[in-house]
């Protein structure tokens, strides 16, 4: 494919959707047939209907109680993660941290309502357990992929259709974003001031996905990423962008990026990243800018 | 503009919480230096109560374990005290911080820090999307307007 050809801004005909509670944005090549559509998002409803904790009807909710259920195709692959992200993190980051998030009102009814803040429980490679056929809880507990689901997703729906269109593809899902044969120039956010952004990332057959703690908050320094060893919402940096291979991985390490240890596992897993803390300073990787990952940020 | 301040050690501030009563100041739970001054001031302390006859304490080694949530980390440290003749002759602060920033910054895993980063307006850059934070559902918004509105009230 010629270099001109995989600029974006050609007719890429886009499909925009709302669903598992964000805006989604896929443009591909040529446009997707109402069947294809349906597909994507019959893939999408399953993964909602396995991962999320807002519904009633989905396997972690029946799991809350503790016991057992049909192993969910994604469970392996997202648990081997979030053993490394605990192991980096000194077990900040936590798939059982449900119960934390519900503590501070951030529950399925969207009750927005504190409570104290509860940790999740540290030892939960002891409460989950997967074979075969199923996963389960010996205990009664939370799960919450928060931290890596969007970005899994994103990658089961860009494998999806690379498997049906040709050419260029984009899967973008509330800004964690996949690109393949194909140049994307993503602004990076300002968490303070949407209407600026700190920086650009041209990402070329590659996963960004960012994380920050300004949107998905309901009161005075309450929001969704929490440290699980506390249950208390993080202070200290606001806003985190990771750039992988895949969106998993990139989603996984933005998280990891608002904790002692997430610099160190990212440089581990060859992620690139730039993280702002609260107080303006912004941090970058080795890599970031250069040949590995180009990049700018205006400083 | 890139460089890499160095910044005081959160860990030393929140410390004076489990053991502030032994005067630890500065910061790093680990140096040799601070393990030191909070020897010092603990001694100092204790000369004064040791002029007193009413003695109380049993001449041995305390241990004791305390733990303080930083905003990113659990920190522990262990606090050994050495008491002879109603007197502290020796205090040890043991800790494994989560937290080492200062030396994390200077790290391999970091390749550059600025404190300003003036950033561009999104109509003077162009770019084909953005990433952030992500947006929400209607769902979520509705309810952070109901809370609003009923603190509000």
């Amino acid at each position: 494919m010629s270099d001109e050809a995989r600029v974006a801004g050609g007719p890429r005909p886009g499909w925009r959707f709302e669903a598992i509670g964000t805006q989604w944005a896929i443009d591909t090549h040529e446009p997707l047939t109402d069947d294809e559509r349906a597909a994507v998002l019959v893939m999408i409803d399953e993964f909602d209907r396995e991962w999320s904790r807002f519904r009633e009807d989905s396997t972690v909710s029946a799991l809350a109680s503790g016991g057992s259920r049909p192993l969910p195709a994604d469970a392996e692959a997202m648990f081997v993660i979030y053993a490394d992200l605990d192991a980096a993190t000194g077990g900040a980051v936590n798939p059982l941290v449900g119960v934390s998030l519900e503590a501070l009102g951030y529950d399925r009814s969207y009750s927005l309502r504190q409570s104290a803040p509860v940790n999740a429980p540290a030892d939960w490679r002891r409460v989950v357990s997967i074979d075969d056929r199923a996963l389960t809880l010996s205990q009664p507990a939370l799960i919450d992929v928060g931290a890596i689901g969007k970005g899994r997703l994103v990658d089961l729906v860009l494998d999806h259709l690379e498997g049906q269109k040709q050419g260029a593809l984009t899967v973008d899902a509330g800004g964690d974003v996949r690109c393949s044969g194909v140049r994307e120039r993503i602004g990076l956010e300002h968490p303070y001031d949407p209407t600026r952004i700190i920086g650009v990332v041209d990402l070329e057959d590659a996963a960004l996905c960012a994380s920050a703690t300004n949107r998905r908050a309901w009161g005075d320094g309450l929001h969704h990423v929490l440290d699980a060893r506390t249950g208390v919402p993080v202070r200290t940096v606001a806003a985190t962008w990771a750039v992988a291979p895949t969106a998993m991985v990139a989603d996984a390490a933005a998280t990891a990026l608002f904790f002692e240890g997430g610099a160190e596992l990212a440089y581990r897993w060859g992620v690139e990243w730039v993280r702002m803390t609260t107080v303006g300073r912004v941090e970058w990787s080795p890599g970031f800018g250069t040949e590995r990952c180009r990049a700018e940020l205006f400083t | 503009m890139i460089r890499t301040p160095s910044r005081p050690v959160r860990v030393g501030v929140a410390l004076v919480g489990v053991a502030g009563a032994l005067s630890l100041a500065g910061c790093g739970a680990t140096t040799a230096a601070d393990t030191g001054s909070a020897q010092t001031d603990a001694g100092r302390t204790d000369a004064g109560s040791g002029s007193s006859s009413s003695g109380g304490y049993a001449d041995g080694t305390y241990t004791a374990e305390g733990s303080y949530a930083t905003p990113e980390s659990v920190e522990t440290v262990t606090v050994t005290l050495t008491i002879a003749d109603d007197t502290v002759t020796d205090v040890e602060v043991t800790g494994d911080p989560q937290a080492r920033e200062s030396e994390q910054y200077q790290s391999q895993f970091i390749g550059g820090i600025t404190d300003e980063v003036v950033g561009k307006s999104l109509d003077d850059v162009s770019v084909s999307r953005v990433s952030g934070s992500s947006l929400t559902s209607g769902g979520f918004m509705q309810a952070v307007e109901l809370i609003k509105a009923e603190a509000a009230a």
